[in-house]
C-alpha cells in the first residue's frame, strides 16, 4: 500500500501544504507524547485536553477573521478580563442568563469601540488596540478594585460546566463556532470581501465593497467572540479576576499565524488555524504529562511559531522567484 | 485599416462633458472642456503632465465634480455625478495599478463586488462558485485570452495575463464607457501589443474607450480619435487619419516643429 504523496494531499486539504504540515506535525507529537506517557492518548484525557483549549479556539476564530481582512486586536486580553468580570459581577445583580448575554455584548461593544476608531483614525490597529489593550485592562482593576469579584451566584457557573452527551458545552461551542466561520469565510460573499480586502484594500473598495462595514463586523465579532469564551472561563471558575487573560492575545495570535493566517492579510484558513490551537493545545499538555519541565512548553511553542513562519516566506520567496522568471519569459519568449 | 466606428461619426454620444471646469485651488486644471464619448469609438487622450488628462478621467468616472459645466449620461444632464452613479450607467476606469486582489484567483477578482449568489442565509449570500468561475472565464475569454486556471492566486500569473484579468473585471460592468489610464505604461512589447488588441476588441462591442496613454505608437496603433489637452484646455480633437504626429506633438507642447507633412 503505498501513502498518498504530499502533494496531492495539499491539494486535496482545505488551505494547503500548511495544513498537512500542521497535521502530521500533530500525529508525530501525538506518538512521541504517547511513547513517554501511554495514558496520554485516553478518551478522558482528550476531552481534558479539547476543553482547555477551546477558550483560546473561540477566541482565535475571531481573531483570524480579523487578520485575514487586514486588521489586528492586540486588546482581546483586556477585553477577556473586563468581560468576564463584568458578567461575574452582574450575576449578583441581574438574573443569571442576562450576566452572560450581557458579558458577550459588553465584549462586541468593546471590539466595535476599538473598529470605529481603527477606522476613523488613520492609524495602524496595532497602535490604537495597543492603547485599548491598557484602558480595557485598567478599567477592569478599577470596577474589582484589583480583586477578584466575591459571592457571585452558584448558578453563574452553569454555562461553563454544562455537559451534552459527555462533553463540555465550550467544546461544542467551540466546535460549531468553527463550522460557521468556516462556511462564512470560505464560501459566503461576506468572507470572499474580507480576504478581498485584506489583499488590497484599494482595489476592493474600486469593486464596491463597503470596508467600513466590514471592519466594524470584524472587530465587533472578534469581540463577541472574546466576550463567549471570557464568560464561558468565568462561569466555569465560578468568578473571575482583573488578572484573568494576561498573555492571551499572544496565545491567540500564535495560534493563527502558526494556523497558516499572514499578518499582512488576505490569507489563511479555520482549519489550519484549528489545527493550530490543537497543536498548541497538545505541545502544552503533552510535555506536562510527560514530566518534562512546563517552562520548556513555551520554548517548543515558540520555536513551532518561528519554524513555520520561516517555511512560509521561504515558499513565498521561491513563488516569487518563479513568478519573475515567468515575466522575463514572457516579455524576452527567446530567451 | 478598415474602421467600423467611422460611420458612427454622427451616432449618439453615449456620455458627454459639455464645458467642464475644474479648479483645484487657484489652480485651473480644466478650462471648458467638451468632448462627446460615441459607443464603439477609442479616444486616445494626450497631453503633457499636469495637462488634465487625469482629472478628466475622473470627473467621468464620478470621482470628481466639475465646477462648472455638466456631465450628460445620455440623455440626461448629471449635475451631481458620483462613483456609485457612474459604475450604475456602466462607465469604469482600468488604472495602470491594475487594482488586483494579489490573493485571489482570476474568478474572484473579475467577480469581485458581483459575486453570483446560490444561496441566502439571514445576511449572509453564499457564493456560486461555479457560475462564478464560468461568468468570468466567459469575459476573459471575449477578451480572446485563454485561462486555464480560474482559481489560482493571481500573484502567479504574469504581467499580460493579470492586465487581462483586470480589463475583463472593468468590462464586466463596463457597457457604456470604459477608461484605461495609461494601459500599457508598464509592459514589455508583446503584452502591449496584446493590451491593445484587448482594447480595440472592448470597443468593438460598441462601449467607448478613453485610452490616455504618452506613447504615440499605441495611440496611432488604435485610437480612432484624439484628444490633445495643454494647460487644461483641448489644444486638438479630430479624427486620427485627419492629423499626423508632428501636430500631435505641437498641440501637446505649444511648440511647432515646423510644418506638417502634407
Amino acid at each position: 500500500m503505498s501513502l498518498p504523496s504530499v502533494s496531492t494531499l495539499s491539494k486535496w486539504m482545505p488551505g494547503g501544504g500548511r495544513n498537512v504540515g500542521l497535521l502530521v506535525t500533530l500525529v508525530l507529537g501525538l506518538l512521541l507524547i504517547s511513547l513517554f506517557s501511554p495514558q496520554y492518548l485516553s478518551l478522558d484525557n482528550g476531552l481534558v485536553v479539547a476543553l482547555q483549549i477551546s477558550f483560546v479556539g473561540i477566541a482565535s476564530l475571531g481573531t483570524a477573521s480579523l487578520i485575514i481582512g487586514g486588521n489586528v486586536d492586540l486588546s482581546i486580553g483586556s477585553q477577556y478580563a473586563l468581560c468576564a468580570v463584568s458578567a461575574a459581577m452582574l450575576a449578583k445583580e441581574l438574573p443569571v442568563p442576562l450576566a452572560w448575554i450581557a458579558g458577550i455584548l459588553l465584549g462586541a461593544t468593546l471590539g466595535l469601540i476599538n473598529g470605529l476608531m481603527v477606522w476613523r483614525i488613520n492609524i495602524s490597529p496595532i497602535i490604537i488596540t495597543l492603547g485599548t489593550l491598557t484602558i480595557y485592562r485598567g478599567i477592569a482593576l478599577r470596577i474589582t478594585n484589583g480583586f477578584g469579584v466575591r459571592g457571585v451566584p452558584k448558578s453563574f457557573s452553569w454555562f461553563g460546566q454544562a455537559k451534552f452527551l459527555d462533553i463540555p458545552l465550550p467544546i461544542w461551542i467551540l466546535v460549531a463556532f468553527a463550522l460557521v466561520a468556516h462556511l462564512i469565510l470560505h464560501y459566503t460573499t461576506q468572507g470572499r470581501h474580507l480576504f478581498a480586502f485584506g489583499g488590497n484594500k484599494q482595489a476592493a473598495e474600486a469593486a464596491g465593497i463597503n470596508g467600513r462595514r466590514l471592519v466594524l463586523a470584524s472587530f465587533a465579532l472578534n469581540g463577541a467572540l472574546v466576550g463567549t469564551s471570557a464568560v464561558l472561563a468565568a462561569s466555569r471558575f465560578g468568578t473571575a479576576a482583573p488578572t484573568f487573560g494576561n498573555g492571551f492575545e499572544l496565545d491567540v495570535i500564535a495560534a493563527v499565524i502558526l494556523g497558516g493566517v499572514a499578518f499582512t492579510g488576505g490569507e489563511g484558513s479555520i482549519t489550519g488555524v484549528v489545527l493550530a490551537v490543537i497543536l498548541l493545545g497538545v505541545i502544552n499538555s503533552g510535555l506536562i504529562s510527560t514530566g518534562i519541565d512546563p517552562h520548556y512548553a513555551q520554548v517548543v511553542k515558540g520555536a513551532a511559531l518561528v519554524i513555520a513562519v520561516t517555511l512560509d516566506q521561504l515558499t513565498q520567496e521561491q513563488q516569487e522567484r518563479h513568478r519573475k522568471k515567468l515575466a522575463f519569459q514572457e516579455r524576452f519568449p527567446t530567451a | 485599416m478598415s474602421d467600423p466606428t467611422r460611420t458612427r461619426s454622427d451616432a449618439q454620444p453615449v456620455v458627454r462633458a459639455a464645458g467642464v471646469t475644474k479648479y483645484f485651488g487657484g489652480v485651473r486644471a480644466l478650462e471648458n472642456v467638451s468632448l462627446d464619448l460615441i459607443p464603439g469609438e477609442i479616444v486616445a487622450l494626450v497631453g503633457d503632465n499636469g495637462a488634465g488628462k487625469s482629472t478628466l478621467v475622473k470627473i467621468l468616472s464620478g470621482i470628481y465634480q466639475p465646477d462648472e459645466g455638466n456631465i450628460w449620461l445620455g440623455e440626461t444632464e448629471v449635475r451631481q455625478l458620483d462613483p456609485g452613479r457612474a459604475r450604475e450607467f456602466g462607465i469604469e476606469t482600468v488604472y495602470q495599478q491594475l487594482f488586483l486582489c494579489d490573493n485571489l484567483g482570476a474568478a474572484a477578482n473579475v467577480m469581485l463586488g458581483r459575486e453570483p449568489v446560490r444561496a441566502r442565509f439571514g445576511p449572509l449570500r453564499f457564493i456560486d462558485n461555479k457560475r462564478s468561475v464560468n461568468e468570468a472565464r466567459k469575459h476573459i475569454a471575449e477578451l480572446g485570452i485563454e485561462l486555464d486556471n480560474m482559481i489560482a492566486p493571481v500573484r502567479r500569473l504574469s504581467g499580460g495575463q493579470r492586465q487581462a484579468i483586470a480589463i475583463a473585471r472593468s468590462t464586466v460592468n463596463a457597457h457604456r464607457l470604459i477608461q484605461f489610464d495609461e494601459p500599457t505604461a508598464a509592459l514589455g512589447v508583446r503584452q502591449t501589443r496584446a493590451t491593445l488588441d484587448l482594447i480595440q476588441r472592448v470597443a468593438a462591442r460598441g462601449v467607448a474607450v478613453i485610452m490616455i496613454s504618452h506613447n504615440l505608437d499605441d495611440v496611432f496603433a488604435v485610437a480612432h480619435r484624439i484628444v490633445a489637452l495643454r494647460l487644461g484646455r483641448i489644444s486638438l480633437n479630430t479624427p486620427l487619419d485627419q492629423t499626423t504626429r508632428e501636430q500631435v506633438v505641437a498641440c501637446m507642447t505649444g511648440v511647432s516643429f515646423g510644418k506638417e507633412a502634407s
